[in-house]
Parts: C-alpha cells; sequence; structure tokens
C-alpha cells in the first residue's frame, strides 16, 4: 500500500494505492473517486470482527455509522479519499503505539490497524464541549486523518496544554486530562478558552491550525434561520 | 520516473516529476531537499534534478501549453486567480461577474449566449466579452469560489464542464450546455454540462484542489466531484457497491468513466460544505 497526501494543505487529498490483495477501511463518504476494478463493501464495524455494539458506538461519537471496505481483488488500483471541510491530512504509521484520535479526523486505516472507541470518562466528557468519544487506533499499518486547517505536530516532553478543539490526534503514551484554562471558571469563560486538554508524558499530539466549531459559530448567525 | 524525497528527516513519495514540480512550485518542496530515483548512484538535492524534471515532463501537459493569449495562474490551488493578456483587437468571453481586475482600454459586451439552455444550466445566462482596443489589455478574473482553476487548449477535441465550471475562453471556443439526460437524474447533481468545442484557449474553476486523471479502461468519480472530462469517453451513473453500499455507503451515486482520456477531479464539493453549516444555521423563533 503507497499513501500519497496531494494538494495539501488547504485542500488535501490522500491517493491510496492498493496492490492486489491489499485493501483499506475509510470513513464513510471519504472517497471521491477510485479505480473502477476495486471491490466495495459497506459495513456497519471493522471487516471480519466487532458486534452490532461497534455501529452504536459509532453512532454516540458522532460519526458515520458505516465503513467502507476498499479491495483490491486481482488488480492493483488506487483511491482518492478527501474530508468536507478545507483542510491537510496526515499520513501516519502505526506501529506498536496506538493513537488517539478525534472522532471527525478519521479518514482511513489498514486492515491491520484496530480500530476501537475510547469513552474519555465522565468528567472529561461532560465538559470538553467535543464529542465524548475518542477513536483509539493500534495495531500496526497506515492511518490516514484529516484536519480543518493545517496540521502540526507537538512533541510533548513533561506537559503541554491544547485547546480541546486543535487536537487532531494524539499517541496513547500521553495521559490527559481536560481542565478549566486559568485559574477559576470566570477567566476561562471570559477568556474565551473554555476548557483545554492537559497532556502528561512523552509523545506526540497533532494540532489542527483551526478549530471548525469556531468557524461554524462564525458562520451560523450570517445564514438563514432552518 | 518515481522520486523519492528526503527532508526534515523523513523520507516521502515517491512522486511523479509533474507532482515534484507542482511540490516545488507550491513551495512544499524546496531546492534543498534531498532526492533520488532510480539510476541514481546516491542522494542528490532537488536543485540538481531540475533539468531532469524538465525532460520528464509528460508530452501531453507539454501540448496542454499551447496557447493563444499568454495568461497567468497564482495562488494554486486553493485560491487560483487568472490573469489573461488580451492581445490588441482580440476579444475574450469571461462567465459573468468574474472580472476583477482590468485595463481601462478592455471594453465589456454582456452576451446572452444559447438562450433558454444557458438559463437552464444554471449557470448565469450571461457570459460577458472583453475586447482589446486600441492595443493589448490585461484582465483579472475570479471565479465565485475559492479553489483550483485549470487551462486547456482545445485544438478540434471537446470537453465538457460541470455546470459552475466555465470560466472563460477564445473566441474561437464554442460554448453550449448539452442536456445529459435521465443518465443524471438521481444524482442530485445539476443535469446539465457544459459542452466546450472548437479550437482555443479554455479555462476551468473548482471549489479545492484540481486532480487531472487519466483513464484508460474504468474509472469511478463521486458525481459531485466530476470538473470536467475528454468527450469520447462514456459515462454512466451508477450505484458504488452492494444495495447497501447505496443508501449506507455515505458515497451517494458515482459516475463511470470508460475509455480513454482525462477527467479532472476535484477534492472538495460546495455541496457537502453548505450540508456542514447546517447545524450552526440560528433556528426560527
Amino acid at each position: 500500500m503507497d499513501i500519497t497526501i496531494v494538494q495539501g494543505p488547504g485542500s488535501a487529498a490522500a491517493r491510496v494505492m492498493l496492490q492486489a490483495g491489499e485493501g483499506i477501511t475509510t470513513e464513510g463518504g471519504a472517497m471521491i473517486a477510485m479505480s473502477s476494478a476495486l471491490h466495495v463493501e459497506t459495513t456497519t464495524r471493522k471487516r471480519d470482527s466487532g458486534s452490532i455494539m461497534g455501529a452504536l458506538k459509532r453512532l454516540v461519537t458522532g460519526e458515520s455509522i458505516f465503513l467502507n471496505h476498499y479491495t483490491a481483488h486481482g488488480r492493483a488500483g488506487e483511491v482518492y479519499l478527501a474530508p468536507t471541510l478545507p483542510g491537510d491530512m496526515l499520513h501516519h504509521e502505526i506501529d506498536g503505539v496506538p493513537l488517539l484520535v478525534q472522532a471527525g479526523s478519521y479518514v482511513a486505516s489498514a486492515p491491520s490497524v484496530e480500530m476501537d472507541i475510547r469513552w474519555q470518562g465522565f468528567g472529561k466528557a461532560m465538559f470538553s464541549g467535543e464529542s465524548a468519544f475518542l477513536i483509539e487506533l493500534s495495531g500496526q499499518g497506515p492511518v490516514v486523518l484529516s484536519s480543518f486547517g493545517a496540521i502540526y505536530p507537538i512533541v510533548v516532553e513533561g506537559e503541554h496544554i491544547v485547546d480541546t478543539g486543535h487536537i487532531v490526534a494524539f499517541e496513547s503514551t500521553l495521559k490527559y486530562q481536560v481542565v478549566k484554562a486559568g485559574g477559576s471558571w470566570i477567566t476561562a469563560i471570559a477568556g474565551g478558552e473554555g476548557l483545554v486538554c492537559k497532556f502528561q508524558g512523552n509523545g506526540t499530539v497533532w494540532c489542527q491550525s483551526h478549530n471548525a466549531g469556531s468557524f461554524g459559530q462564525a458562520l451560523g448567525p450570517l445564514l438563514k434561520p432552518r | 520516473m518515481q522520486i523519492h524525497i528526503h527532508r526534515n528527516g523523513a523520507n516521502e513519495g515517491p512522486y511523479s516529476p509533474e507532482q515534484v514540480r507542482q511540490m516545488l512550485a507550491a513551495g512544499h518542496l524546496q531546492p534543498q531537499d534531498l532526492a533520488f530515483h532510480a539510476g541514481l548512484a546516491s542522494w542528490t538535492t532537488l536543485a540538481a534534478l531540475m533539468g531532469e524534471l524538465a525532460a520528464a515532463t509528460p508530452p501531453q501537459a507539454a501540448a496542454a501549453d499551447n496557447r493563444d493569449m499568454e495568461y497567468q495562474v497564482e495562488c494554486r490551488p486553493d485560491f487560483a486567480f487568472l490573469t489573461v493578456h488580451i492581445p490588441g483587437g482580440q476579444t475574450l468571453k469571461v462567465e459573468a461577474s468574474a472580472m476583477a481586475t482590468m485595463s481601462t482600454n478592455l471594453r465589456m459586451k454582456t452576451k446572452v449566449r444559447g438562450g433558454l439552455s444557458r438559463f437552464l444550466t444554471g449557470e448565469s445566462l450571461f457570459l460577458n466579452e472583453f475586447t482589446a482596443e486600441g492595443g493589448p489589455g490585461e484582465i483579472g478574473i475570479a471565479p465565485g469560489s475559492p479553489g483550483d482553476l485549470e487551462h486547456v487548449y482545445l485544438d478540434g477535441n471537446t470537453i465538457f464542464l460541470q455546470s459552475s465550471g466555465f470560466v472563460a475562453s477564445g473566441m474561437g471556443v464554442q460554448v453550449d450546455s448539452k442536456w445529459q439526460g435521465f443518465k443524471g437524474f438521481f444524482s442530485g447533481e445539476s443535469l446539465f454540462l457544459i459542452r466546450c468545442s472548437g479550437k482555443g484557449d479554455l479555462w476551468f474553476n473548482t471549489f479545492g484542489a484540481m486532480i487531472p486523471v487519466d483513464v484508460t479502461g474504468d474509472y469511478v468519480v463521486d458525481t459531485g466531484h466530476i470538473v470536467a472530462f475528454t468527450e469520447g469517453l462514456e459515462y454512466e451513473i451508477g450505484k458504488l457497491g452492494g444495495l447497501k453500499s447505496l443508501f449506507f455507503s455515505g458515497e451517494g451515486l458515482v459516475c463511470r468513466f470508460r475509455g480513454e482520456g482525462r477527467v479532472w477531479i476535484q477534492t472538495r464539493q460546495l455541496p457537502s460544505f453548505a450540508w456542514w453549516t447546517y447545524p450552526f444555521r440560528p433556528t426560527k423563533n
């Protein structure tokens, strides 16, 4: 499998070249074009595993419940994947260290990569304002993620704070805690920062330059009522 | 030729020479980045490969460099902006309201083209014609959506554009809408395509970046991501995968192209983006 990110950072697409016998699992709706030789299958879970719980879990993450599996039977083929919003994409190879991904950023993963839903925990979820769930990708193999705006990695050694709306993904070697920005609720709310994620340990956090929720809130009042 | 890149301590690619040229032009790669391809003894800099890269540009792309009028496209692929230099006495057809700047000696005439059929394409009814009087003139053209822009030189061949794709063309290019028939009926996309034929320059645009795909045999494109395709390709709207995929894949309907030709696809689409804003809209009362 060969993955190339093209046309980043503003309008990125991922070109996935599959050799005969290879396949890739994608978020529903991510395919923009492909070789017609590829076989497509739609399921509610990772291929050959999981249960109906997988679908229920996906439902609560706010993700599409359905996953598409593209397989090159007999001969090689390519598929182009892209997200809805303007922004960049990231190709990352998982090699033992699981990756925790913000639900809206998942685009695709190799069949050798395990997918699970991880609940952020009651306290963390209730106040973070983001999806209460993260997608955990583990095992080995390539994954493709997307961001709203550009993606930049931050290598954490010790501690670092990232606004919850700017997290794309992070390595599971990092412990995280959702905390108030500033010392008190007044500064957290008046400062417009609300809640932030405090990472501890050693590992990489991939951040997105822009927060899709903030953009939506800026745009909303200008649109016709629904 | 496949080119491997090494920079910031990591390997990237391999890329085609054309991709490398584009990435260099866009600033995503730097001349001092290390590069390697089969046949080289060791890694070298991209700067040392410039000559080879130019020589490896496919002949099709070279043919596309034919032009009647000089032009530049800047700020690709996110905010493409077209500047065309119109020789004295010559005329350029431009999508209505796309003119951003122009020389004072350009005279604008509004033409109704194709009557009702153009009205039905959803494309504006009018194309404006800009004529350079008493000497050459320059016009800056900005399509309505941010995105990419492509130039093709027509020489007797024909290209179909999705209904909002037309930007500008020379006077030798005939611009007609073509009834797509029932094939497109269930696609939820516009039913119409614009047929561009004749001889001369043609520019068209996208929302998001543009990727040209050379089709030999079969290729599938999500209907919302088709920008343009060459005549001669057969196309058919259909579903993706099995019945379950039709309803649940999130992919809607796709267009299957068959034969030999080129399809230009866009990496984003406006309707999906518009839908994304839905939950942010205020509610009535």
